[in-house]
Parts: C-alpha cells; structure tokens; sequence
C-alpha cells in the first residue's frame, strides 16, 4: 500500500508565515507590490477591453498584435543581451530553454505540497515552468503562422497579418459573453440528454444490483473492496461516457450542418468550444453528485452488519478461584466473530476484526449479572469501518543487527524491494523520527498505524502473529542514550494495526513518566520498531508507521474523491473536444482514447523514449522479433544494427515529445486510492490537482479555439 | 444617390480541394459582386452554378481560395458582422430536439439579447410566421415548409440589416410563397437588403431589383431585372379597340417605315426565356460573358 503523499503543507503557514508576516507572501515586499500593480493593471485592461463595442475594433487587435510580436522580439533580444552582457562568454549562448528543460518542468509540475507551484527561487516553480512552455508554443505558432504568410504575400505584410491574428485571439478570449457560453452549455446539457445519458445510471443502477455477488462482504477488508469497486465503476462509466459525449458532438454539428447556423449567428469559435466543455461539465457535475450519494448508500448498507452475542456463550474467567469477567465470541455474520471481553468492573468490550468494531447500546454490567441468562443481546452497526485518516509521517532510518545506523534493512530477496527488513531478536530497528508532535495535537498519547510486511524463516507458531515491540527515544539523546520500550504487540499481516503509546510511559527503573515532557523536544520524537522472535523479520517502508492526528469526515473524504473523478473527467472532455474540431466523430474518439491510454501509460512511453527499457525502440524490436532475438542481449554490431537503430531515433522524439505533452493520468488515481484506503486526501493534493489540471485545460482550450476558428465549417 | 454599399466582392474565387489538397471543383471564379442597402438581389444559375458557395464565403462558412469577400466593409471572416445578418439556410439545420420557442429563445441568446426583449421578439415572430399552434412541438414532428418557417423566423430574430436567403421559397406553399415575397418586399420597405438566390424564376422576376446569373461559377449577367428584360430592338405597342381593319392599317404603316411585324398580341418575353438564353449561349461559347451590359442603378 503506497500512498502518493508522504508531506502535508499548510498552504497558509507558508503563506503567511507563524506570524501573518513573515510568510512567503510579505517577504520580497517591493515584489508582492508589485504583482498586485501588475494584476490591477490586467484587470483594468481586462474590463477595458471587454467593454470595447461587439465589433472586433481593428485597432485594439493590431495593438495586442503588434504589442505581442513586439513583447516576443525584446524578450528574445533580452535574453540574448543578458546572456552575452552577463555571463560574456560567446559559447554560452547555449539556449536554456531546451526542449528538454520544458520536459523536465512538465514532469516537476506533480511536486508533493505546494512548493512545486512557485519553487524555492522564482525560476524554478512549475507554474514558471508551464508559462515558459506556453509562451514558447506560442511563440512557436506565431512564427510558423508569419512563415506561412510571409511566403506568400512578404514579411512586412505577414507580420501585420499575424499581429492581427494574435489580437483577434485575445479578443475572442478577452470578449467572451456568458450569455452566449450559457446558452451553448445549455445546448450541450440538452443534447446530452437526448444522447440517453440516463442509460448510464440505468447500467450503473444494474451493475450494483448485480455486485451483490462478486463482492464479498466477509473478505479482509471490505470497505476497501467496497470503495474501491464504487469508486472504479463510477470513474470508467463516467470517463467512457464523457469520452463520447465530448467528441461526437461537433462532428455531428458539422455533419448535420447545424453548426452553420450557429457560427453565422455573432458567436466566437472560443465561445463554441468554452459553450462545449461548460455543457459537458455540467453533465459530469450532475451525474457524479448522483451516482455519489448511490454509491454513498450503496456501501453503507453492502458493510452493514450486526453480530449478536449470546450471554449463555460468554465463559466465565476466574482468577484464582474468584469469577474476573467474562469472555466469548459473537455469532459468525460475513464470514466473520468478534472476541467480546467484559472485565470485572462492567466495561466491555468488542474487539476489532476485519478493521471494524460494533457497540452495545446496554450496559455491559447487565452481561456479568444473573438476569443475562439465556438472553441474547444484538451490537450495533460496525464502527470504524469507513474512515479517513490524517496521517502524520515520519522520516524513516534502520539500524542494523549490532545497533549501528544503517540507511537500508535487509532485503530477503524474493519480496519487492519497497520494503526494507529488520531482523527479529536482534538490536535490529527501524526508526522513524517525527515532527510537529505536540500535546495539544495528540492530547491521549500517539496513535500509531502500522503495516508490517512479515518474512518468516520458520513457521513459528502458525496461529499467532510474530512479536515485535515499539519503542521511544528523544532525538536530542546522546547517541548511547537506549529507547525505552513502550509497548509489545502481536502483529497482523495486511492489515492496519492500530496502537496507542498512551501519555504515561513507565520507564525500566519503574518511574512514571509523561510522554511529551520525557521523549519530546522541539516536537520531535523519534519510534522504534524491533521484532523481538528470533529469525523472523518485519518488512518496512517510510509509508508504513504513521501517527493518526484525528479522522476527518468520511463523507466529505468520499466527496473528494469523486471530485478526483470529475478533473479526470474535465480533461477527458476538453481532450474530446479539441479533437472533435478538427477530426470526424469516430477519429476523434479514437484519438482521445489514445490520448488517455497514453496519459495512463505516461511513465512507461518516458522510460521506452529515454531508452531505459530493454529491447530498444520500435524498428528494433521488430527486427528482434523477426530475428527471434531475446530483449536483453546485445544488437549484433552491423549495418542493419545501424539502420535500425538510426530509424528509431526519430521514433523515440517523437514518443518523447508525446509523453512530455500529455498529462500523466495514472497519478489520479491517489484519490481513489485514499479514499478506499481510508486517508484523508490532503488539501494540498486537491490543489495540486486542481492546478495541474486547469494546466492542461486551458492551453487545450486555446488549441481547440484555434483549430475551430481556421477550420471552414461547411467543408 | 448612391447608398452605402453593403456586400462587396472582389475578384473572389473558391476552389473545392479534397483531402490531399487536390483540386476538385472550381466553384466559383473570379466573382465581382456589389449590393448597396435596400436592394433585393437575386443570384441565379442552374444546379451547382455556385450560388450557394458565394452565399457561404459571404457568411465566413467557407474561406476564399484567393480574392476576398467584404460584408458592412468588414471581412466576412469576423463573426461580429454577424450581428447584423440574418441568414436562411438552403435547408433549415436547427436542432431537432428543440421545439420552436426553445429554437428562438437559444438564438437569440446568441445575440446576446436580454431576456425580457427575447421573450417578445420570440413570440411575434412565432406570430409573424404563423406557427402559433404548433409553438410547443419539437422540430422534428414539423413538416418541411414548417421548419422553413422556423428557419426564417431564426433569421429574423435579431431584427438584421442584410437578409440572406438560400432558396427562401422551397417548401413553402402557394399561400407560403406569397407571404415570403410580401415579406421580402416588405423588409426592402424598411431599408433592409436582401440577397436571395433561387431557381424560381417567376419568384425572382417578381421580387428583385437586380439579380446576376451564374452558370458553372462564372457570372454571365448581372443588372436590374426591368432592363434586362426589355428586349432593346423589339417596340411595343399596347393598345385596346382596335378594329381588324385598323390593325392591317398599322401594319402596313409600319411596313411602309421597314419596319417588320413580328406578332401582333401580347408580349411573353420572360425571366425564363432570358435565363434559358444565356445558359444555352454560355453552353455555345464557354467563358465568355454573355451581354455584357452591366447595368449600374
Ligand atoms: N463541400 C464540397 N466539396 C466539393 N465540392 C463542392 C462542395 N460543395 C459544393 N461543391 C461543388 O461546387 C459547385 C457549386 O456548388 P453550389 O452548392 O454552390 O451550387 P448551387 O448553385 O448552390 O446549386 P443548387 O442550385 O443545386 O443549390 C458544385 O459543382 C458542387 O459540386
Ligand atoms: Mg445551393
């Protein structure tokens, strides 16, 4: 179990700083000045030049024209002078806006936290990144457009032409009417309508009639089966939907000629293809919200289950001679019992199983009295069943067998190598040091969650757990300074396990001491784990111990999670439409297709386009396979070899220029994921995907306004 | 006087390539075209002349090969014309899970009208094009002429400058037809301009004021309907009462002046005599411009 997010910043911390001041906001003081000049100042023009009459005035749009080829001609003298003047070496003109720095900056741009979005230094953040790629491909376009032209009709008068162009472009975006998107979406959202979108609830409703019986209430963990399989029916329904949705729909426009009285009405190519995308959305909003509350319920009442407890089953336990309390099992329900211990005092209790527990709304006391005999008494709904944790994560570092720091456990060998291993009955520890701990965030003692991955090299006693032991240390102890054991505890393969080193801590001599005053300086505090049987090993990742501060709502979690499927669902849409400009209806589905598979298999095209996968590339592998050749031996040295290899350079730029372009999809899924794991997604995920999505959003948008508006509709 | 011109064409040629950039169609070549405001002009030609390939590089639907194409003075690329044309496709392409008022309402919002005036607008047009019964149906139960109503009254929904019209009178009933050449006469009333082009030649002879013929995207005409109608060298003498005596009278008077009696009766010289004269001409003597009169107003 990975979890992609492994740091948690506070966006407003790092904003404001401890003191509202003194963070990143306020610290060049000259510079937030004079951003807030800059955006007033774009604002101003904004509003300026939306108001400017419904015609296109030739004025405005030779001005942003010939202010753009102005703005693109000094910042390219710019950097010329500043590379000459600064550096003065000839040789380093070297550009640095290569290729494959834009590459690098598209790829950075999924940084963990916020600090990916503006970096440490202000070149370095993705959204420095990402406005370089865009004014580059624009810069890029307009001078191909103004070759185009100039081939034709002369330099000078292509560059007015061009000029114009890019006015005429900011206008059509500057100048859009929400009225006429409106009415546009408005059509979209019918059109869906008469398309029977409501044939896809009707096969959802159907596919969870019909779950009852693969899914398995009684499995390990079912909450996760459960979430999971919601959460995955309803994104591929959604997406697949979408998919169709968004790119047979202009061509149908252009085919039925429908089109043509649309585009003969005062509506801008931008405004059709905002109209588009807004409609869709709408449609994906409403179909998610709907199938989220189904799948809401539909999970509720699928894990819901009571256990029964029979008062005539429940031992009594003695300790010497004298009735102690008593102990038993519930009925079996979903494949499964819970142990129920009540001790003498009247406190009862039903022990977790399969990551949930049940209440009793009586009095335990009643079950240790007389009048139970014979009764039968039903526990409640389960509880803890569906959460969403916030974790805190540590640091993690290993000792070895003699106690000495190492950086790596063992590796057993036939596990993946994620997890390191510490070796049982020995000084062997893994030790996790955490931060910002502190008694107001954890006023009852720390709340550890554990997933150990067990490797035995005996079969122990099969029925139980190997035993390992948590230990406490202060970070700031002198080297020779030992950890005090805190808590012993049976582990549990696959599972979470959840302890808590409670606030009191006995140390060895017998002292009573408190936990943040003895093992806790500047909020850290650094966790041991040891496995105390001998030869056998625990296996540990930095993911695997963290600390649950508290759980966040479930439901809002669940809600998070299908809004991960909604920006999923917003690139999905605007990729159909872009192609639908300029494609026929099943072209473009299949190109979208392509698209996501291609966003879906990002990593694996980067790695056979940097050539870190065997085989080679396309040409190669053909010939490897023809030839009957294995994929890890070397190409025979030769002609053929030469040709083959030289073919495939062009191949792998091309899959490389393809692979930096489209978005990396298979991250989306750290929604779902948390939300089936049971983790709360960070707020900071949520805006760093907000963020990365509307990346990709809206240059698309601009692409596929561009391809509309030099497309001859009544072709 | 001279009034503003509205549409102008110059030189304006289109050339139908298909998808490797082959040529396939000369449709249109080399057309010159000037309407000023107020005029009813009527393009003309056989089946795939090119009449609606002009109306379509008018609307920006189609982009020139070379030459160009100026509407309000405005390239006919620029959508902000568009605000103040009306067009009426050669059929209506309107969405047919709209109903009537829904097909209004939506197109008016496109021009960006205010509710409360869209609202009006929408229900005298329904009103205007007499579909007032049928207002609430979905365009798909209409019949043909229905849905031309609704077309034109879409293209009247934003109150336009310039009318263009693809074949207004297709579909439409004799009552139907009428009504359109009122309308059309009657927007010309108003100060509006109206391009229309149609095979119906007693339509066209009735409503244009001037009107250009295209044959195989060449124009072979162009000029006011009346004069290109009058046959220059034949007189006409229109009289009643005349005995058979005084009839042989004349005739031998105009005789006697080497004048030569073709007919005596009622003149028939038509739109379609004129029209079947220059296609079958232009058919003889390929690219050549027929008459060459070119009237100007
Ligand atoms: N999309 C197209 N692709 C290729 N050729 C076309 C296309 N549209 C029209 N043409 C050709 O252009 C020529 C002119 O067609 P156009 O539609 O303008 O004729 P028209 O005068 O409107 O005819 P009709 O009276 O039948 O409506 C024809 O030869 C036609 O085949
Ligand atoms: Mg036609």
């Amino acid at each position: 179990m990975v979890i992609d997010i492994t740091d948690v910043t506070p966006l407003f911390i790092w904003l404001l700083g401890p003191e509202w001041t003194e963070g990143r906001l306020f610290h060049p003081l000259p510079l937030t000045v004079f951003l807030l000049l800059l955006i007033a100042g774009l604002s101003w023009l904004v509003v300026r030049l939306r108001k400017g009459h419904g015609s296109t005035d030739r004025g405005a749009a030779r001005a942003i024209g010939g202010g753009s080829a102005a703005a693109i001609v000094l910042i390219a003298l710019g950097i010329i002078a500043w590379k000459l003047l600064l550096l003065g070496k000839a040789e380093e003109i070297a550009w640095t806006l290569t290729l494959a720095d834009f590459a690098e900056g598209l790829r950075n741009s999924c940084f963990k936290g916020l600090q990916w979005l503006l970096g440490g230094g202000w070149h370095q953040g993705a959204l420095y990144w990402w406005f370089l790629v865009i004014i580059s491909a624009a810069a890029a376009v307009f001078v191909l457009g103004w070759l185009a032209v100039a081939l034709r009709r002369g330099p000078i008068k292509a560059l007015e032409t061009s000029g114009r162009a890019i006015g005429d472009c900011a206008l059509d975006i500057i100048r859009i009417s929400p009225r006429r998107v409106g009415a546009l979406a408005w059509l979209g959202i019918k059109e869906s309508i008469r398309r029977r979108v409501v044939v896809v609830f009707a096969v959802f409703i159907l596919i969870l009639l019909f779950a009852g019986w693969f899914l398995d209430p009684g499995s390990i963990d079912p909450a996760r089966l459960y979430l999971n399989f919601v959460l995955t029916t309803t994104g591929y329904l959604v997406i697949l939907l979408l998919l169709f949705l968004s790119s047979l729909s202009l061509p149908a426009d252009i085919k039925s000629r429908t089109l043509h009285t649309i585009v003969t009405k005062p509506v801008r190519s931008s405004e059709v293809v905002l109209g588009r995308i807004a409609g869709f959305t709408a449609v994906a909003t409403c179909l998610l919200l709907i199938m989220g509350v189904i799948s809401y319920f539909f999970v509720e009442r699928g894990l819901a289950h009571t256990h029964v407890i029979d008062a005539d089953s429940l031992k009594t336990v003695e300790y010497a001679g004298r009735p102690t309390g008593r102990q038993g099992v519930t009925t079996r329900v979903h494949e499964h019992r819970h142990k129920v211990v009540v001790d003498p005092s009247g406190n009862g209790r039903v022990e977790t199983e399969q990551g949930h527990w049940h209440e009793l709304d009586e009095d335990w006391k009643e079950l240790l009295s007389k009048e139970s005999a014979g009764k039968k008494y039903q526990l409640g709904q389960p509880e803890g069943m569906l959460l969403a944790r916030v974790p805190v994560y540590g640091k993690l570092a290993f000792r070895n067998r003699e106690g000495e720091s190492t950086d790596k456990g063992i590796n057993v060998g036939d596990e993946w190598t994620y997890r390191s291993y510490i070796e049982g009955g020995s000084l062997a520890a893994a030790v996790w040091t955490f931060q910002g701990i502190t008694e107001e965030r954890f006023p009852d003692g720390l709340p550890v969650d554990m997933i150990l991955g067990i490797f035995r090299t005996h079969k122990g006693n099969i029925e139980k757990g190997v035993t390992g032991s948590l230990l406490l240390r202060n970070p700031r102890d002198g080297p020779d300074v030992k950890p005090t054991e805190v808590e012993i505890f049976e582990s549990k393969e696959f599972q979470i396990d959840n302890r808590l080193i409670p606030r009191e801590v006995r140390t060895p001599d017998g002292k009573k001491v408190d936990l943040f005053k003895e093992f806790v300086s500047d909020g850290e505090v650094e966790i041991w784990l040891r496995c105390v049987d001998m030869a056998q090993y625990f296996g540990v990742a930095q993911a695997d111990m963290y600390l649950r501060a508290h759980n966040a709502s479930f439901a809002w979690n669940f809600a998070k999670g299908y809004f991960g499927i909604w920006l999923l669902g917003l690139l999905v849409i605007t990729l159909g439409v872009l192609f639908s400009t300029f494609l026929s209806g099943p072209v473009a589905v299949l190109a979208t297709f392509g698209a996501l598979l291609g966003g879906l298999f990002h990593d694996f095209m980067f790695r056979l386009a940097t050539h870190q996968t065997y085989g080679g590339g396309p040409f190669e592998s053909i010939v490897r396979i023809l030839t009957q050749q294995n994929v890890t031996s070397e190409m025979e040295p030769g002609l053929r070899t030469t040709v083959v290899q030289t073919l495939d350079q062009p191949a792998a730029f091309g899959l490389w220029l393809l692979a930096a372009v489209l978005p990396d999809l298979s991250r989306f899924n750290v929604f779902s994921k948390c939300v089936a794991y049971g983790f709360n997604i960070p707020g900071d995920t949520i805006l760093t995907y907000t963020c990365r999505t509307f990346a990709f959003v809206l240059p698309l948008f601009v692409a596929a306004y561009l391809c509309l508006k030099n497309r001859e509709v009544a072709r | 006087m001279q009034s503003e011109i509205i549409i102008e064409t110059r030189n304006l040629t289109k050339v139908y390539r298909d998808f490797w950039g082959r040529q396939k169609v000369r449709a249109l070549k080399a057309l010159d075209l000037e309407i000023r405001r107020g005029e009813i002009f009527g393009l003309l030609g056989p089946n795939g002349s090119g009449k609606t390939t002009t109306i379509k590089l008018l609307l920006g639907l189609l982009f020139p090969t070379t030459g160009q194409a100026l509407v309000f003075d405005r390239d006919a690329r620029e959508v902000t014309k568009n605000e103040r044309i009306g067009y009426l496709p050669e059929e209506s392409y309107l969405y047919r899970f709209l109903n009537a008022e829904e097909t209004l309402d939506f197109y008016g919002r496109l021009f960006n009208m205010p509710r409360a005036v869209r609202r009006q607008r929408v229900a005298d047009l329904i009103e205007m094009v007499g579909l007032d019964w049928a207002k609430r149906r979905q365009l798909k139960e209409y019949s043909k002429g229905m849905t031309r109503r609704i077309g034109l009254a879409q293209a009247l929904i934003n109150d336009p400058e310039l009318i263009v019209l693809d074949e207004p009178t297709t579909g439409l009933d004799p009552i139907g037809t009428r009504e359109m050449k009122d309308l059309i006469i009657k927007l010309r009333d108003e100060g509006k301009t109206v391009l229309l082009c149609s095979h119906l030649l007693a339509d066209v002879q009735d409503v244009c004021d001037r009107i250009a013929i295209l044959y195989q995207g060449e124009m072979k005409e162009m000029g006011r309907v009346d004069s290109l109608l009058k046959v220059q060298d034949v007189t006409e003498i229109r009289v009643t009462g005349l005995s058979a005596i005084a009839q042989e009278e004349v005739k031998r008077a105009i005789e006697h002046n080497n004048g030569h009696v073709l007919n005596i009766g009622n003149p028939t010289t038509t739109l379609e005599d004129l029209f079947l004269k220059i296609i079958r001409e232009s058919e003889e003597h390929p690219g050549r411009r027929v008459r060459g009169v070119v009237e100007k107003t």
